[in-house]
């Protein structure tokens, strides 16, 4: 008991020192840069842009200058209190009940809701273009190219990195349930479909049915009925141990999702196991709005993840990059570290019993074969 | 008793887990990911006085369009927003953003002082609670707004992809009206997406390929003032034109400056015969480059200035050929089926745009310098004349319709192939030719 | 070859003026003839010596195949009867503009357009035209007659036109 406070209070109190540390660090004062841009008037620009013969060329007026263009900006203050999301969730005490198999019911956040779906117009491309012979064109232009192709969604979901079936509250049910809208994969190609290839005369067949998901999501809304015992052999060691881990974990670790490890250490992951990860961390790693320059730029990152399968967002670091510039591997992590924390929000479906085994993970961003795609 | 075994228990795993994970961290590559716009927001902009209110609003809609027009971008529209920016200093509530998933948000502040006009902005990095660079103040006259939101977008674009912008960049082209057979073409300019757009030339005369010098202030094209086709030199500013000095019964056409700005390189047809020549633009002095009783035309300079691509049919067709800037023996590059003409070297050296004539369609593609890789990016009846974004990265062309009703319109295309999209222009436009950024 | 053809071109434009001085109608070649009974509307389609005459009885132009500029039979003798006429009607100079269908890139068709140009002036030249009455000019895919998007339309399209220039000084 005591070993487990103390490595649980030093380990809290560094993450807080980081925390704080970042947070002071931050509040300085943010650099600003002041530029002049000298930009002509629309009447001088007409002016000179008239189609007359004579070059009446008027004199350019200078730009006002403002007289406090030197002055840095004003600071911009950091926000006081670190918002939950910027520190680790272990900060933030929470009374913790009984850990339910509900995570499904917590996953729906108001992305999920709120966004407004975004099935963009077709190109109005398309129109102009006589029907290819083969009608069923084999990749369509999608405005997101993803691993494996995804069909288009249905015109209700909402866009979302996995897909999940409606949930909607049942008769009967114990407890009242929030509704949850519809999501599915946004409508993908695996590769970029150019006009030219689009309408080439012959092109290879090529199924837009969307593979089996790997189960690397957490098992998408079986529509759990709450408070349904666990079926463990041994309730009551179970139980105390969750108990134990509870109050070990006093200051709100979040509760171990997976109830059944009762250590977090076991064997290695299997390659299922890393490849579910492998696949989860690559649905969000998006790559679109890279440079060229970064798209031939492989990094490696590593990161320390929560017990909950979540990372530790502020651990996120770039280890070493190869094939690009100094700024092009930035805009590379960039796009990485984003891809860890968005896909690792609700955390990774990771065994908790082999905690240890993935507590630090380094993963290389290799992004030749997007390149080509 | 229980307790007691629980902690032991606790306790050894808690020292187990370090212990092992600082030795093996698990390591995954990762070489699958996906292509799809960044969602982003572009709160409008927040006035410091209500004279500035119109502005603020119009130019987040600019940075908006400009972003979302790129197709590496997606905006989140205003009606999903939780947190609204009132002030440009207060702090950005990360939390509201993310919940929304808006992986990028733009942020500013305008003010108006008489007609100056004075930006402030931000970009924030949402999932990782940081800002992107520094924040950046532009000041101008309140005329050159839009100028201004173009910096803007060029800035937030640039420090989220890595790509230098192009947002601040115009393109001239030919303005086109009239049937086919009696089509009235005009030199115009305008921004690059379609706005202000101003007359060059009337449409007394064809006019034909303008083309930008390296600093933006001079236009050369072609023009049939004087009967025959001929290089004229705009300034742009001024309006005021000259025309080249040529040898009498000769023509010469598609006129492109060398990468100082000092020499044309042109085609000019002398008794059914075209081949390239340079002419030092202050003397009036021509050389041949290329003689060769096939067609030589449609050159385009490396950035360096060390090379010059052009189009010859000396091997029966037209094809694609790489020589050195002085002259000397050209070595051919295109090696797929098909016409290529009109190759166009990229800004960033690394590919050349060409247009492809195959089995009755035309395509825009591009290649490495060295032929490889080539890859058609459109697909039409009738797609020609490619010209680069500042920034190397979107081709901007021209696609005609066909039959009698057909009718020229300038469409862009990322060089990946995605973002196919027209260019609204008042009329129908042809030969489009970008300049560089702005200053 | 150039400086051979131009000095025959040179003795056939010598001997050619001297006939035509003695009988103004009488040599019209192939197409001629039509005319000559003195009842003719001067400038008219029937009147010989008229651009109409040389536009629609002797034909003002030829048409090429597919990219090319090579002359067929049936564009050679049409020149050969527009090579007539001038020879004859030596007030007039010509200037022959090449052009091109659609299917091509602008440049590429400028250059197409100045080859057939030339092809049709070499040819006059050959049979005896000054080639300083003949000049060219290539106007590419710029002016099409037909404007349909069909080969019909093409094949017309590919052409080199002859248009009469009055007034010459040469």
């Amino acid at each position: 008991m005591d070993t487990g406070t103390k490595i649980s209070a030093v380990a809290h109190v560094a993450l807080i020192g980081v925390a704080l540390f970042g947070g002071a660090f931050r509040s300085e004062p943010l650099p600003f840069e002041v530029q002049e841009v000298s930009i002509i008037s629309g009447e001088q620009f007409a002016a000179m842009t008239a189609p007359n013969e004579a070059p009446e060329i008027t004199t350019q007026t200078e730009v006002p200058q403002t007289p406090e263009a030197e002055e840095e900006l004003a600071t911009l203050p950091e926000p006081e209190t670190p918002e939950p999301e910027q520190t680790p969730p272990e900060v933030v005490p929470e009374p913790e009940p009984e850990p339910t198999p509900e995570a499904v019911i917590e996953t729906p956040e108001p992305e999920v809701i709120e966004e407004t779906p975004t099935l963009e117009t077709p190109e109005p491309e398309v129109a102009v273009l006589p029907a290819p012979p083969g009608e069923a064109a084999p990749s369509r232009q999608a405005d997101r190219v993803a691993p494996q192709p995804v069909a288009p969604p249905p015109p209700d979901a909402t866009p979302d990195e996995l897909d999940t079936p409606p949930v909607v509250a049942e008769e009967g049910a114990d407890e009242p349930r929030e509704e949850q809208e519809a999501t599915a994969q946004e409508e993908a190609t695996d590769r970029i479909v150019t006009e030219a290839e689009e309408s080439a005369e012959i092109a290879p067949q090529r199924s837009p049915r969307p593979r089996a998901r790997p189960q690397n999501l957490r098992q998408p809304v079986k529509v759990a009925e709450p408070a349904e015992p666990e079926p463990q052999e041994d309730p009551s060691r179970e139980a105390a141990v969750n108990d134990a881990l509870a109050e070990a974990l006093s200051e709100g670790e979040e509760t171990t999702p997976e109830p059944a490890a009762p250590a977090p250490t076991g064997p290695p992951l299997t390659s299922g196991e890393k490849e579910s990860l492998r696949v989860a961390v690559s649905n969000c790693w998006n790559v679109g709005s890279l440079s060229t320059d970064a798209l031939g730029t492989t990094v490696t990152v590593a990161v320390t993840m929560n017990q909950d399968g979540t990372p530790n967002n502020g651990s996120i670091r770039m280890l070493d990059s190869s094939g690009g510039s100094q700024a092009a591997a930035r805009q590379a992590f960039e796009a990485a570290r984003r891809a860890i924390i968005r896909c690792g929000a609700r955390g990774f479906n990771l065994p908790a019993e082999k905690f240890s085994h993935w507590r630090d993970i380094e993963m290389t961003f290799n992004p030749e074969r997007m390149r080509i795609k | 008793m229980m307790r007691f075994l629980t902690s032991i228990f606790l306790g050894a795993a808690l020292m187990a887990a370090p212990a092992a994970a600082q030795n093996t961290p698990l390591r995954i590559e990762i070489t699958e990911g996906v292509i799809e716009p960044l969602p982003f927001a572009a709160p409008d902009f927040v006035p410091d006085t209500p004279a500035a209110a119109q502005y603020a609003t119009q130019i987040a809609r600019v940075v908006a369009a400009d972003l979302t027009g790129t197709g590496l971008f997606r905006e989140i529209p205003a009606n999903a927003y939780i947190s609204q920016v009132s002030s440009f200093d207060a702090p950005v509530q990360f939390a509201d953003w993310k919940a929304i998933n808006a992986q990028a948000l733009v942020t500013g502040g305008v003010s108006v002082s008489g007609n100056t006009l004075t930006v402030r902005f931000r970009i924030w990095d949402v999932f990782s609670d940081t800002e992107l660079g520094n924040g950046l103040q532009f000041t101008g006259t309140t005329d050159g707004w839009r100028r201004m939101a173009h910096k803007v977008a060029d800035q937030v674009y640039s420090r989220i992809t890595g790509e230098g912008g192009y947002f601040d960049s115009r393109v001239v082209f030919v303005s086109e009206s009239g049937p086919k057979n009696e089509r009235r073409k005009r030199l115009a300019i305008m921004d690059y997406d379609g706005a202000n757009v101003q007359y060059l030339t009337d449409s007394s005369s064809i006019v034909l390929a303008p083309r930008f010098s390296p600093a933006g202030d001079r236009v050369l094209y072609t023009s049939y003032e004087s009967g025959t086709p001929r290089i004229y030199v705009l300034d742009v500013g001024a309006v005021q034109r000259n025309v080249l000095p040529t040898q009498e019964g000769t023509m010469s056409f598609a006129p492109r400056f060398s990468p100082d700005g000092r020499n044309v390189l042109y085609s000019l047809a002398r008794g059914g015969n075209t081949d390239l020549y340079l002419m030092d633009i202050n003397s009036g002095q021509s050389r041949q480059l290329t003689n060769a009783p096939s067609i030589e035309t449609a050159p385009s300079y490396s950035p360096n200035g060390s090379q010059i691509v052009f189009e010859s049919d000396r091997s029966g067709t037209p094809q694609l050929y790489i020589m050195p800037a002085n002259g000397g023996e050209p070595r051919k590059i295109s090696s797929g089926k098909g016409r290529y003409g009109t190759p166009v070297w990229s800004p960033r050296g690394d590919l050349i745009a060409f247009t492809k004539q195959s089995q009755g369609r035309f395509h825009i593609g591009v290649m490495r310098t060295d032929g490889s890789e080539e890859r058609l990016l459109t697909a039409s009846f009738l797609d020609e004349g490619p010209t680069w974004a500042p920034n190397g990265r979107v081709i901007m062309f021209t696609r005609e319709s066909p039959g009698a009703e057909g009718r020229a319109t300038l469409y862009s295309v990322d060089i990946t192939g995605r973002n196919l999209r027209p260019v609204r222009t008042p009329d129908g436009a042809s030969d489009p030719a970008w300049s560089p950024l702005q200053k | 070859m150039k400086v051979s053809s131009k000095l025959a071109a040179l003795g056939l434009v010598l001997a050619v003026a001297a006939c035509t001085n003695n009988s103004p109608f009488a040599a019209g070649g192939g197409a001629g003839g039509a005319g000559a009974n003195g009842s003719v509307v001067p400038g008219s389609p029937s009147d010989p010596r008229s651009p109409a005459y040389f536009q629609q009885a002797v034909g003002d132009r030829v048409l090429f195949p597919v990219n090319e500029s090579t002359l067929t039979d049936a564009a050679k003798t049409t020149l050969q009867a527009q090579a007539d006429w001038l020879l004859q009607n030596t007030d007039y100079a010509a200037r022959i503009e090449g052009h091109a269908d659609e299917q091509g890139t602008r440049e590429y068709n400028l250059a197409l357009g100045a080859r057939r140009a030339n092809a049709a002036r070499e040819f006059l030249i050959s049979r005896g035209v000054a080639g300083n009455r003949i000049t060219t000019v290539s106007y590419g895919k710029e002016r099409p007659i037909e404007i349909c998007s069909q080969e019909a339309c093409y094949a017309k399209n590919r052409r080199a036109v002859t248009v009469l220039v009055a007034n010459v000084t040469g």
